[in-house]
């Protein structure tokens, strides 16, 4: 036939061992009966594509089997790609298995291609390299299963032979006469020699490492004005099966100093103030490494170099560059070049990815604006930000520059975002403190309250108006919880004042001792509602917050004594206003900073009811004393002793009908970066709770409890618990707690890791603080003081969870020795 | 029901498929579709299949399975080229796209691409009847993300960020110029500028009144008998007001 002739498909036959349709393959390739096509043409070479590209068949050939007239038959044949049957891995533990069968797809039923037995194999290899295990050896078998089933089917048998784990016995420099070996060996980060006393990294041989390293033996030597060091050679000696050695032959060359340093190009920033951001002068030892940092540090996005200088600035499109113009004695002169660029504005900016979170909720958070001048800084503040919304993974958040135009000076700025689960339900049910409890929790973090009454926003619940609502149910035999919480964090959608309301009512029930069972007749309640405003501030800047919050609670007793009162029947009312300012712009990790300050300060107070009420407080005082003395005499008659209780319930009564009361707080921390990574945190706090009468006298709630961990378990009486370490909960406060308190603490931290998945730190302290009955035995000198150690660990899904190891060196109240070591759990809180 | 469970248990295809029109037909999609489910494997290739597959991907849109729906019914029009139903498939396909669309405020990458398919079946069925329709839906879609543009605009104004929101709305007004905000994008853009102004720092208010006092110009120009146009010479009299202090000086 001639060659490219145009022929009319007739009739399709589909031949060889297939288990498919035959007009399923026809319709498949492409080609149909009555179709024109070339032969030999493109028809016939996609149709063979295009069955290959299916992953289903082996051999796939098409013949023309007759022609008649411009009528061509054709004949496809193929056949199936045999399917994997059954398995077998030999040489590794069966628990890694499961891991490899799905690392390699090599589950049962898929078609078994040279592709995928090559996959695997240099899959398998590399893995194993990795773990250090340089000898391994790979074999995969395949055989046929003949049986009569139609479909091929194979057995494949993957033999791995991982060998001896190869790990490095020595490192030898040769031709380093200015660096030792110790020094130039620590340069290698990730190839190690053996050594028992190393712990986190391992002396295995990873050849990738290894040649990352060889790079970094060159930096150090750069970074001491070695600027002609080279690698000559190195070798890898195989010692035997386990061990090998690593030879390395190195050139140092000579030393060369910093000659002239010269800008050119800047007209924004002058030379001198440049100087003083390179801050290497003339005469220094030669390190390129350092020059680059000062000029743009790659490994710190917010460090403080001449790129980040122009680039907080406004200029995108600037660019700096160094280059050596002249060398001379071993002396380097520097032009540093810089191309400053007109300054970029943002021209447009928006946000991508928000699937259920609203616009203005992100849009209101952004710190780059449209017609804003570009500011680096602020695109990595809002993506820091937008983070700490809680409705965004924080990991898959970036900053996209669009149609970057320096002509114009313009730059299209695009957020993506991609949302998270937001919302927690908790339910649990257990026993404890003697019968069932059941705990209904619910909290949607991004809420929206609008929605509420839209049928279709309910996907599964109105989302994405950036509130907060949580509901929660507590029940046992012995008590119930209910409490529901609801803040809006910019109300009214024109400043960022954050509202917030909760609602909580609480019912304890008696316990009879003798039987364990619940005595309803007595009960104590508590009920209480806050509404709070907080407002970010702009003046003096905008990491300042003022909150003002108003708070009630209303405590009911029936029946039901506790440690609170004097007496069982009767009921006591909180209203309280609570005014806060705090500023805090800690960086640049939340559970880590490194720099910045916190500085809180707040008053709580209430009515001067005494003022206004015309109650005779001294007599009530001076009449409670002396029934106190009566009741504590061992002289007095049993009725005299009830009546003087009563008459004392009586009293007190009248005292807390409401509590009077006013409560100053002040809290600072300070955070330091003193070595690279090395966090110096020194803090203090003090706080003061007073009465505006003092014959009314302090109130029993509120009060200060110094010691231990200080996480706030119970609360019924709104105490605050104090953190010191080194001695047990509370026990450096009496009873009933103290009324003024202060606390100072100096903390040293430095991170293991500060990888997105697990944050790891360990510390060290020593804080001294103490409660005070009242002012007369205020001492900021008499303290108790501790020192000691401690491990956080935060993950997202737990939170934070520590240990702390505290030795306390005072001696508590009522004992005489030094306290000695305590060990504190902390979980969840933010220190 | 019971027929239906025991048809879904039976290994009869072609019942299966009898049933499964039927349903349909009755307005029972899910069960329908449940059934054309188990059966679309055993007619593939066959000449039967062009019905089922109509049948089955349509059945995902009355459902209101709008994914499914959009992808099985571009799938049908793309197999079967020369079907009659194509036309009305490769419609009910873009359709679907558009229903994804969800509300303005949220991410818009569905409505981008519902307008594309829309459009893209203008242009390959230009005759059709579903054409007004669609253009219809292509409106209503483009007025959703102007509605987009101008309510982020809208807000800088609202948090009081007026440079941001004069810079959102110049971009709004020339990328959006036929759009139906396009008056009250003028004036919230006015309103802004008259904002910043009269809040201005001293050294540049002189220049924010007279920009403000251009904008007012322009809406007066083009939106003469607009339901702004009150206040909007209320903000013209401040405005004139405030330059008084600045024609004597310089």
């Amino acid at each position: 036939q001639n060659p490219n002739t145009k022929y009319t498909v007739g009739e399709i036959t589909v031949a060889g061992n297939t288990t498919f349709n035959e007009q399923t393959i026809i319709t498949y390739s492409g080609l149909s009966k009555g179709k024109e096509i070339y032969i030999p043409g493109e028809q016939i070479s996609n149709a063979i594509k295009k069955l290959w590209g299916s992953k289903l068949f082996n051999n796939i050939e098409i013949y023309v089997t007759n022609i008649e007239g411009n009528v061509a038959n054709l004949e496809i044949r193929l056949s199936d790609l045999p399917q994997l049957n059954d398995l077998k891995i030999n040489g590794i533990k069966r628990s890694k298995q499961e891991d490899i069968i799905k690392e390699n797809n090599l589950n049962k039923g898929v078609k078994v291609t040279e592709n995928l037995i090559t996959t695997t194999k240099n899959f398998l290899t590399k893995k194993y390299k990795k773990e250090g295990f340089y000898n391994t050896k790979i074999h995969i078998n395949t055989v046929e299963v003949k049986d009569s089933l139609k479909t091929s089917r194979v057995n494949m048998v993957l033999n791995i032979d991982k060998g001896a784990k190869v790990k490095i016995k020595d490192i030898t420099f040769f031709g380093n006469e200015v660096l030792e070996d110790k020094k130039l060996r620590a340069s290698m980060k990730s190839t190690k020699k053996k050594n028992f006393l190393r712990v986190w990294k391992r002396s295995k041989f990873i050849d990738s490492a290894y040649q990352a390293d060889l790079g970094h033996v060159i930096d150090t030597y750069k970074k001491n004005g070695y600027r002609d060091a080279r690698i000559l050679s190195d070798s890898l000696i195989v010692n035997d099966d386990k061990t090998i050695s690593l030879a390395i032959n190195v050139t140092e060359g000579e030393q060369y100093k910093f000659g002239e340093i010269n800008f050119i190009g800047n007209s924004v920033y002058s030379d001198e103030y440049l100087k003083r951001l390179l801050r290497i002068n003339k005469g220094d030892t030669y390190n390129s490494i350092l020059l680059q940092e000062r000029i743009a540090d790659n490994s710190k996005p917010d460090a403080f170099d001449i790129t980040n200088q122009y680039q907080n600035n406004g200029y995108l499109f600037s660019s700096v560059n160094s280059v050596e113009v002249n060398v001379e004695n071993h002396v380097i002169d520097t032009e540093i070049r810089i191309s400053e660029g007109k300054p970029a504005y943002f021209n447009s900016v928006s946000v991508v990815g928000n699937e259920k979170t609203n616009d203005h909720v992100i849009y209101r958070e952004i710190r780059t604006r449209p017609g804003e001048l570009y500011s680096k800084a602020n695109v990595v503040r809002t993506v820091r930000e937008l983070g700490q919304l809680g409705f965004f993974d924080a990991q898959e958040l970036s900053p996209n520059f669009l149609n970057p135009n320096p002509v114009e000076g313009t730059i299209d700025m695009e957020y993506s975002v991609k949302e998270t689960g937001s919302s927690q339900i908790e339910l649990q049910g257990g026993y404890g403190g003697g019968g069932f409890i059941g705990t209904l929790g619910l909290s949607f973090n991004n809420f929206s309250i609008k929605d509420i009454f839209k049928k279709d926003a309910y996907k599964p619940i109105p989302m994405g108006d950036g509130q907060k609502l949580a509901l929660r149910l507590q029940a046992s035999q012995f008590y119930q919880t209910y409490s529901f919480s609801f803040s809006e964090p910019w109300l009214g959608g024109k400043k960022p004042v954050q509202f917030s309301a909760s609602l909580s009512h609480t019912k304890q029930f008696g316990q009879d001792f003798t039987d364990y069972t619940v005595d309803k007749s007595r009960s104590f309640n508590i009920t209480g509602i806050t509404f709070g405003l907080a407002k970010r501030l702009s003046v003096p800047d905008d990491f300042f917050t003022l909150s003002q919050s108003i708070g009630y609670q209303r405590y009911d007793l029936n029946n039901y004594n506790t440690g609170l009162f004097e007496f069982g029947d009767g009921y006591s009312n909180n209203l309280a206003y609570t005014i806060g300012i705090s500023r805090n712009n800690t960086s640049v990790d939340p559970i880590y900073p490194t720099g910045g300050s916190s500085y809180s300060a707040s008053a709580k107070v209430t009515l001067p009811y005494s003022l206004l009420n015309n109650v005779d407080y001294e007599a009530l005082k001076n009449e409670r004393d002396e029934n106190d003395v009566i009741r504590h005499d061992t002289n007095s008659n049993p009725d005299e002793v009830l009546a003087a209780n009563e008459r004392i319930a009586e009293i007190d009564q009248e005292r807390y009908k409401w509590l009077e009361f006013y409560k100053v707080k002040f809290k600072a921390e300070w955070y330091t970066q003193i070595m690279k990574d090395l966090v110096l945190k020194p803090s203090t706090e003090f706080g003061f709770l007073g009465a505006y009468n003092n014959d009314r006298g302090v109130i029993p709630f509120e009060r200060f409890f110094v010691g231990g961990d200080g996480l706030g378990n119970y609360s019924l009486d709104g105490r605050e618990n104090v953190q010191l370490r080194g001695y047990p909960n509370n026990s450096l406060s009496g009873v009933d707690g103290g009324t003024i308190y202060n606390k100072f603490s100096l903390e040293l931290r430095y991170p293991i890791t500060l990888k997105a998945s697990a944050k790891i730190f360990v510390l060290g302290f020593a804080e001294a603080g103490a409660s005070y009955d009242n002012f007369k035995d205020y001492n900021p000198f008499d303290l108790y003081r501790s020192a000691g150690a401690g491990l956080r660990i935060f993950m997202p899904a737990f939170g934070l969870l520590g240990i702390d190891f505290g030795y306390g060196f005072d001696a508590r109240p009522g004992t005489n020795s030094p306290n000695g070591w305590e060990t504190h759990f902390i979980i969840g809180q933010q220190f | 029901c019971s027929e239906y469970q025991k048809t879904l248990k039976a290994e009869d295809i072609s019942d299966k498929f009898k049933m499964g029109e039927t349903l349909y037909n009755e307005g029972e999609y899910g069960k329908a579709n449940t059934l054309f489910a188990q059966i679309v494997p055993n007619y593939r290739g066959k000449p039967q299949a062009e019905k089922l597959m109509y049948l089955y991907a349509k059945s995902f849109y009355e459902m209101g399975d709008y994914y499914v729906a959009g992808y099985q019914l571009e799938r049908f029009a793309s197999s079967y080229p020369k079907s009659e139903k194509k036309e009305e498939a490769s419609y009910l396909s873009a359709k679907s796209y558009y229903e994804l669309s969800p509300v303005y405020s949220k991410d818009q990458s569905q409505t981008t691409e519902a307008i594309d398919k829309l459009q893209e079946f203008i242009n390959l069925f230009p005759e059709s009847d579903y054409v007004e329709e669609a253009n219809a839906l292509t409106k209503e879609l483009s007025v959703k993300l102007e509605k987009k543009a101008f309510e982020i605009a809208k807000q800088y104004n609202t948090i009081s960020d007026y440079e941001a929101a004069i810079k959102s709305f110049d971009n709004f007004i020339f990328e959006h110029p036929g759009s139906s905000f396009q008056e009250e994008a003028h004036f919230y853009r006015l309103d802004s500028a008259y904002k910043l102004a009269i809040n201005s720092i001293e050294r540049k208010k002189k220049m924010r009144l007279e920009a403000a006092k251009d904008f007012y110009i322009e809406f007066k120009e083009e939106y003469a008998d607009s339901e702004h146009i009150e206040d909007v010479e209320d903000i013209a009299i401040e405005l004139e007001e405030e330059l008084q202090n600045y024609s004597s000086q310089s």
